[in-house]
């Protein structure tokens, strides 16, 4: 299971290949519970969130589509999406944001080798990014995407108008955006 | 500011999932049908779902792994190919006083009573295991196990891996606990005798899967009852909150 690229990973998965569901846990275990601890900053309800969102991908392998993105994007996501839930204190099937379904172009179809290169350089990237931009728009970024607040909750704590923290919010993804695309990271 | 306007200015929040439930309707609607605002959204959407990229790698605890595997298992009803370990089994107890505890005998004793008496009880009020079935495998069996009084919209699935010499228990609908309390699960034997089989706390949705690290040989009956948290109890001291047969 190790060299798999992600579409025939996923086939595995669907086909109920506990083998490959423990590959698929050896790959990103360490990053999806950093996400889920960073987020929620409680190492037994990250286990629950990481659990459940490996859960998400096994019940739902058939609907993947890796034209719409990687098997990691796609676990990350989720991982994200339940520790925020967990946050909040709701149920998953409350979410009423649509998920998040980036198209990172990323090692998904590359050997194991590659995938841990590219796994690499992309963080890289993403933190040089987020450290190019203004401090205000990274904290704007942040507070939604790992503290769970909506946009009017950070315009209250911050104590700005909140259509500025909208335009925060936006320069930095472009920013991103941007930063990303530049260095071959996301689709154009 | 026009609709437009002002909504596209929510863009980014929304795809950072920032945005008010309503709002959040409100912002997929226009999206759907504005052409801009949904090229605006997929650019932006790649660039936040890189984020996750800036979090540290942490080694998760080496039992997680285990519960992954083994709630996929029991989520799609196949065998588990690794034997979790997360509830680590307690050291049997019979419902009959120790006489090393005599000054809890009574309550002991009262509790076994009380136990064997509702379980039986609830069996013939037909409030439990009434939808347990057997699949036509050997290796695998299923049975239900349902709450009553406070717990009477729990419901738990009961697979035992008899190959594996393991059980995994799905519950749902749990009610959330008071501080410092736990639920624990019981194994009954035909004459009354409950040995303590694993203590949990459900999620913040009410579900958790149990691992009983033992065979269900021998026993007929499983009830759960509130115990206080973290060990639980050697003995019952509540009636079943749920019970469901197990042969």
């Amino acid at each position: 299971m190790e060299g798999l690229a992600d579409p025939d990973l996923a086939a595995a998965l669907v086909a109920g290949s506990q083998d490959a569901l423990a590959e698929l846990y050896d790959r990103y275990a360490p990053l999806a519970y950093g996400v889920a601890l960073r987020v929620l900053g409680d190492p037994a309800r990250a286990e629950d969130a990481v659990q459940e969102a490996f859960l998400k991908i096994w019940n739902g392998a058939s609907t993947f589509d890796a034209r719409r993105g990687s098997l990691r994007t796609w676990l990350l996501t989720a991982v994200r999406n339940r520790s925020i839930d967990y946050l909040r204190g709701r149920a998953a099937h409350e979410r009423q944001e649509q998920e998040l379904v980036p198209e990172l172009v990323e090692a998904g179809a590359r050997s194991d080798p590659w995938r841990q290169v590219s796994l690499s350089l992309e963080r890289t990237a993403v933190r040089e990014a987020l450290t190019s931009i203004p401090a205000e728009q990274r904290q704007a970024v942040e507070l939604a995407f790992f503290g769970g607040y909506t946009h009017r909750e950070i315009a209250d704590m911050t104590r700005v108008p909140l259509s500025t923290v909208k335009g925060r919010m936006r320069l930095a993804l472009e920013k991103l955006s941007s930063y990303l695309q530049g260095r071959g990271l996301v689709d154009v | 500011m026009s609709e437009h306007e002002e909504l596209e200015a929510s863009v980014a929040a929304w795809v950072l999932g920032a945005v008010d439930t309503d709002e959040a309707e409100l912002m997929r609607v226009h999206i759907d049908a504005c052409a801009i605002c949904r090229e605006a959204a997929v650019r932006l959407r790649r660039a936040a779902g890189a984020l996750p990229l800036a979090a540290d790698d942490v080694a998760p605890p080496a039992r997680l792994r285990e519960r992954v595997l083994t709630a996929a298992a029991a989520s799609r009803g196949s065998l588990a190919t690794s034997a979790p370990r997360r509830n680590e089994p307690r050291r049997p107890v019979r419902m009959t006083p120790r006489a090393t505890t005599r000054a809890r005998l009574p309550i002991y004793a009262a509790a076994a009573a009380i136990l064997l008496a509702l379980v039986v009880g609830a069996v013939a009020g037909d409030l439990i295991g009434r939808d347990s079935v057997r699949p036509p495998t050997s290796t695998v069996a299923r049975f239900a196990v349902v709450g009553n009084q406070e717990l009477a919209g729990a419901r738990a699935t009961v697979i035992d891996l008899k190959s594996d010499g393991v059980v995994l228990v799905d519950f749902n609908g749990l009610p959330a606990l008071r501080s410092g309390k736990v639920y624990e699960v019981w194994l009954i034997t035909s004459d009354g005798r409950a040995d303590p089989a694993a203590v949990f706390v459900p999620d913040s949705n009410g579900s958790k899967v149990v691992l009983v690290n033992r065979s269900l040989e021998g026993y007929s009956l499983m009830a759960v009852t509130r115990e206080a948290g973290p060990a639980g109890s050697d003995a019952p001291t509540e009636q079943p909150q749920m019970s469901g047969t197990i042969t």
